[in-house]
């Protein structure tokens, strides 16, 4: 007996055979697993009882073409390797680009991708370990590409940075061993850092920091991309989404939400008053705003 | 109030962020998957699973630093921008494409070029017409016998023209040589410029009638009329190369037509009234194909040559190329007394008169006459 979710899935993996422009001799059989898989993940694994509507439109929203593609390259599909480079070697190239630091580097991981996606390794069934198993469809094909490389370019330059850290820290045990029993040069703080550590020692950052987590995740993550990694409102809105505008608005309120969480994290946990907050706020404020400029005008901004 | 709030919370978020920074540790659990990633940045995800992989980004530095550099690269379009954004216009895009930084850096440089070719070639125009006028200035101030001779000048096609001096000759066949010689590049303002040499004389009848002495005289045809216009059509296609021709080999035009006149004018003989064919054009060779040129230059209307005299078609008026607008004209209608008069004491006007239908100005003796 079918299951309405069984159901949703081959009617929508016959569907999508069918609007592929290129299906690539593969029936609906052959995709079933692939489309089922991305169907769990994305939306069985948050609501097991996603509705037959839901699930539907789901799979006629994946790329039909690219996952035709990269399923028949997985069969072994000869032409489908080729158009596979042929249309994705360019991409490949630019995203390695983008994540080198020279030209080599960059020829080196694109060579490694294309390595990967082919599956030099073989499972335990024999069969390549490529990483092609890996996508879904739901995204495009370009994009997951460009995803796996920059993974790879994180994960390599992880492995070397550990390597020179490594090497880094076996030098300052030496530096250690030297200095050993001699005292620490006392180091005097920088204005920057004394005015850091009044905001640290009022209790202020905590409550801010608390604050913060406590935001929906959605409003977390905009304040993590804008003020934690710099990023501009336009390439903020653009992870989340929304419009730069939208994103304005949304770091606006978001501030007065903060703003008003903290004083009541202070009044009610920390027993201060509303008249010391405020006072509290305004004094680390414009000792900040005084220790930025002076930053700024170091740096020569 | 609530933006000076707004910016202590600002400073204070700054700040938040610089001391965090280097503390945050990917205690989010496990890192999102290239196919997470890839579809979160392209916004290609169901609500819940977003959500999901929401929280995880906020916590986990590694995944939002590679978000952010898909959502850079990609290039997403986020349903929300789309749906709040409208969609710019087909014409706008096309202006925006047209007026792109990327397309002004090399169209900007290149319209220079061409407004420095452009005044270049109106610069040089200019120096070209005082020669012109000058020229025909020298016709208008010879004598009549020397008109009558100019008549037959340029008239190398003619039968009577069958043996120029070797130097016209040579001088002629320096002409079509360097023009065909002239640089590939310099075609296009050459053919705009005779084009518009063409158009002003086209358009002289209505403005300037006194133009018509820009046409240099040639030998009447009388019995052959459509031929004749035909050879002027013919002049009017070829003008568009002529322009062509360098300073050098503009000189040696002159010179062959100085040679011409000279050889003329032992051939043509001044109120001889002979009527010559002019419309064979190429029995000369180069030298004729140059006369057809430059007479297609001077030309842009149907001509004709009775006694001696150059006449030009202007609507339904024959004007004689000696007539000057500021000349006092006299009106004389056919078959007046006045006309019989005239006819008694100047019988070529007869023949001009009769040879030619309809309205006639004619130059006469340093007189403008007027026949109706």
């Amino acid at each position: 007996m079918q299951t309405e979710v069984e159901k949703s899935l081959n009617e929508g993996a016959a569907r999508l055979v069918a609007r592929a422009s290129d299906s690539r001799s593969l029936t609906r059989e052959l995709l079933l697993p692939r489309i089922t898989a991305a169907v769990e993940k994305y939306l069985l694994k948050d609501d097991p009882n996603t509705p037959h509507a839901e699930i539907s439109k789901f799979i006629d929203e994946m790329q039909a073409d690219d996952l035709c593609l990269i399923i028949a390259c997985e069969r072994g599909d000869e032409k489908a390797w080729t158009d596979l480079v042929e249309r994705f070697t360019a991409t490949v190239r630019s995203a390695a680009r983008s994540a080198s630091s020279n030209e080599d580097a960059a020829e080196d991981l694109a060579q490694s991708i294309w390595a990967e996606l082919y599956g030099l390794r073989t499972r335990k069934d024999g069969m390549p370990a490529s990483k092609l198993a890996y996508y879904s469809g739901r995204g495009s094909l370009a994009g997951w590409l460009r995803a796996v490389v920059a993974q790879l370019a994180v994960d390599t330059f992880r492995k070397q940075s550990r390597l020179v850290q490594t090497e880094e820290d076996t030098d300052l045990e030496r530096l250690a061993r030297v200095a050993e029993g001699q005292p620490l040069v006392a180091r005097i703080p920088t204005p920057e850092e004394s005015i850091s550590n009044r905001f640290a020692k009022t209790g202020m950052q905590q409550a801010l920091h608390q604050a913060v987590q406590e935001l929906p995740a959605e409003d977390r993550l905009l304040v993590k991309l804008y003020y934690f990694d710099n990023l501009r409102l336009r390439e903020a809105g653009a992870v989340l989404g929304v419009h730069e505008a939208t994103a304005s608005r949304r770091l606006t309120r978001i501030q007065t939400e903060l703003r008003t969480r903290v004083t009541k994290i202070l009044v009610d946990e920390r027993g201060w008053t509303q008249a010391e907050t405020e006072r509290s706020f305004a004094e680390i404020a414009q000792h900040l705003d005084t220790d930025l400029e002076s930053i700024l005008s170091k740096e020569g901004v | 109030m609530r933006q000076e709030k707004n910016n202590e919370m600002d400073l204070l978020l700054r700040r938040l962020g610089r001391r965090d920074d280097a503390t945050v540790s990917n205690a989010a659990g496990v890192h999102l998957d290239a196919d997470e990633l890839s579809a979160y940045a392209e916004n290609a995800l169901p609500a819940a699973a977003r959500a999901r992989y929401t929280s995880h980004l906020a916590e986990c530095t590694r995944c939002r630093e590679l978000v952010v550099q898909l959502s850079a690269s990609g290039g997403m379009v986020s349903a929300a921008e789309t749906a709040t954004v409208s969609k710019p216009s087909l014409w706008r895009t096309l202006l925006a494409s047209l007026f792109a930084p990327m397309v002004w850096r090399y169209a900007a440089p290149a319209l220079g070029l061409i407004v420095v070719a452009a005044i270049g070639f109106v610069v040089l125009r200019r120096d070209q017409e005082p020669t012109h006028v000058t020229q025909v200035t020298n016709n208008e101030q010879r004598s009549p016998t020397s008109i009558a001779a100019d008549t037959a000048s340029p008239a190398v096609d003619s039968p009577t023209k069958a043996t120029p001096s070797p130097e016209a000759v040579a001088g002629l066949q320096k002409a079509p040589a360097q023009t065909g010689s002239a640089p590939a590049p310099n075609a296009a303002p050459v053919v705009s410029s005779s084009t518009e040499a063409s158009k002003d004389l086209a358009a002289a009848p209505k403005q300037q009638p006194a133009s018509a002495n820009e046409a240099a005289p040639k030998p009447s045809a009388t019995p052959e009329e459509s031929p004749r216009t035909a050879e002027t059509e013919v002049s009017k296609k070829e003008v568009q190369e002529l322009p062509a021709v360098a300073p050098a080999s503009e000189r040696a035009w002159r010179d062959a037509q100085r040679e011409d006149r000279k050889t003329d004018k032992d051939v043509a003989r001044p109120g001889s009234r002979r009527a010559e064919p002019t419309d064979k054009v190429s029995s000369q060779g180069a030298g004729s194909v140059a006369n057809v040129q430059r007479d297609g230059f001077l030309f842009a209307g149907p001509t004709r040559s009775v006694a001696g005299r150059r006449f030009q078609k202007r609507g339904a008026i024959w004007i004689d190329s000696a007539y000057d607008a500021s000349r006092d004209t006299t009106t004389v209608r056919r078959g007046s007394e006045q006309y019989r008069a005239l006819i008694a004491d100047e019988p070529a006007i007869k023949t001009i008169a009769d040879e030619l239908d309809g309205e006639i100005i004619v130059v006469w003796k340093s007189r403008a006459y007027r026949i109706r």
